[in-house]
């Protein structure tokens, strides 16, 4: 089968399980579950660096999801609709318990948490070899500002004005927090590799 | 155009660059790495999207949440549908796959904590068929999918997918232990990128068994 009709396939597929939901069956809930939970649970477990707390709030995300299904029209994709329900609910999260969703103003992230400033240094380029592992604990390592915003941008493809809207910050505040994101990730990145890079 | 001139515009910039900046690039080869070192890393971070699997648990408990607000109205057919009348013999063989994953991953950490080479480095590399641009799959992985094509094909794709993105978490994991024996944090990734390939084994299974 070609990836066209592949794709064609599944979107039957949701399309199909969506409204059986609508009705209550099961495996309609258990195949919609299937489809999504990989991104769900991801974006869960790298806003919060938790994996109890990561299910949790998978759970949470697809329990409001079905509770609501009844009224999804099909205005939107449902999987955008299922994920944006999703940041949705790990932002109230993290309100609720007092964390830091995105800073509102670059003074807000201590001196320590700001990426330095290194231009012209003599580096060597990490282009073509950001590792992926040591990029998932770079990325647990960022000020929690940084990191969500990093997530939703880099990871997840959101663009500025829907992180804008979601997260309650302007455009220009999302493009700036992503760019210090990377920034301090490249930092983290190098750091750790001269370290490994020293060690007999 | 100087560095800060433009390091200053650089949040604005898309994957679009003025004549000037590109000139800045072409001449200025630290904010040339700059720039390739940003866009690795945001290329590397889109391959992280949906790359984590929840345990079993989250299912089950959204399952009996469902069931208990009464929005399952009708009984979950897959478990109530006679098994198809085909692959006792062939399914018994899950039941200590999934087991010899958990004691693998159990054997391996007693090893790597006491110096022996792993397991994996030990055994003779596995035997799989070779897809275009993938990595092959070991013996026990495609008589896995072999029985999930036959019993469930139409969940067959996605444990394909699983298999490939848990062995590739195991191999990227195995690295990172391999490079540096004493970093708990790299040891627990490990762990974790075999207790989820155990996982998809028991889920097979919980599916596949009446």
């Amino acid at each position: 089968m070609t990836d066209a009709k592949k794709q064609q396939s599944n979107k039957l597929s949701e399309a199909e399980a969506i409204e059986r939901a609508k009705l209550g069956d099961a495996e309609a809930f258990e195949a919609l579950y299937n489809l999504h939970k990989r991104r769900v649970y991801s974006l869960c477990l790298r806003m919060t660096a938790n994996t109890a707390a990561a299910e949790d709030l998978t759970q949470e995300a697809f329990l409001q999801l079905f509770r609501k299904i009844g009224t999804f029209r099909g205005e939107s994709a449902f999987s955008t609709w299922l994920h944006r329900m999703s940041v949705n609910v790990v932002l109230m999260q993290l309100r609720k318990k007092g964390l830091p969703v995105v800073a509102i103003e670059d003074t807000m992230e201590t001196e320590e948490d700001a990426p330095r400033k290194e231009l012209g240094a003599d580096d060597a380029r990490l282009a073509g070899s950001v590792d992926r592992m040591q990029l998932q604990r770079s990325i647990a390592a960022l000020p929690p500002g940084y990191r969500m915003i990093f997530l939703l941008h880099d990871v997840e493809g959101y663009e500025h004005n829907e992180i804008a809207e979601m997260v309650g910050c302007s455009i220009g505040n999302s493009k700036s927090q992503l760019h210090k994101a990377r920034m301090k990730l490249r930092e983290i990145l190098k750091t750790s590799r001269a370290e490994k890079a020293a060690k007999p | 155009m100087t560095c800060e001139e433009f390091e200053r515009v650089l949040p604005e910039l898309g994957d679009g660059h003025t004549t000037e900046q590109e000139a800045h690039l072409k001449s200025c080869s630290a904010c040339s790495d700059l720039v390739a070192d940003l866009n690795a890393i945001s290329q590397q971070a889109r391959l992280l999207q949906g790359s984590e699997e929840p345990s079993p648990w989250v299912w089950n408990s959204i399952e009996v949440a469902l069931q208990q607000e009464g929005l399952i109205r009708q009984p979950h057919l897959a478990r109530s549908q006679p098994p198809a009348p085909l692959l006792g013999w062939k399914l018994r063989w899950l039941v200590p796959a999934a087991a010899m994953f958990l004691v693998a991953f159990g054997v391996l950490m007693f090893q790597r904590g006491t110096g022996q080479p792993p397991v994996a480095e030990q055994q003779t590399p596995p035997v799989g068929v070779e897809t275009a641009g993938l990595q092959p799959m070991a013996g026990d992985d495609l008589q896995l999918l072999k029985t999930v094509g036959e019993r469930m094909p139409s969940m067959r794709a996605e444990y394909e997918a699983n298999l490939r993105s848990v062995n590739a978490y195991i191999r990227d994991a195995e690295e990172s232990a391999d490079s540096d024996p004493n970093d708990e944090v790299a040891q627990q990734y490990l762990r974790n990128a075999y207790e989820q390939k155990a996982m998809v084994y028991e889920m097979a299974l919980d599916r596949s068994l009446p």
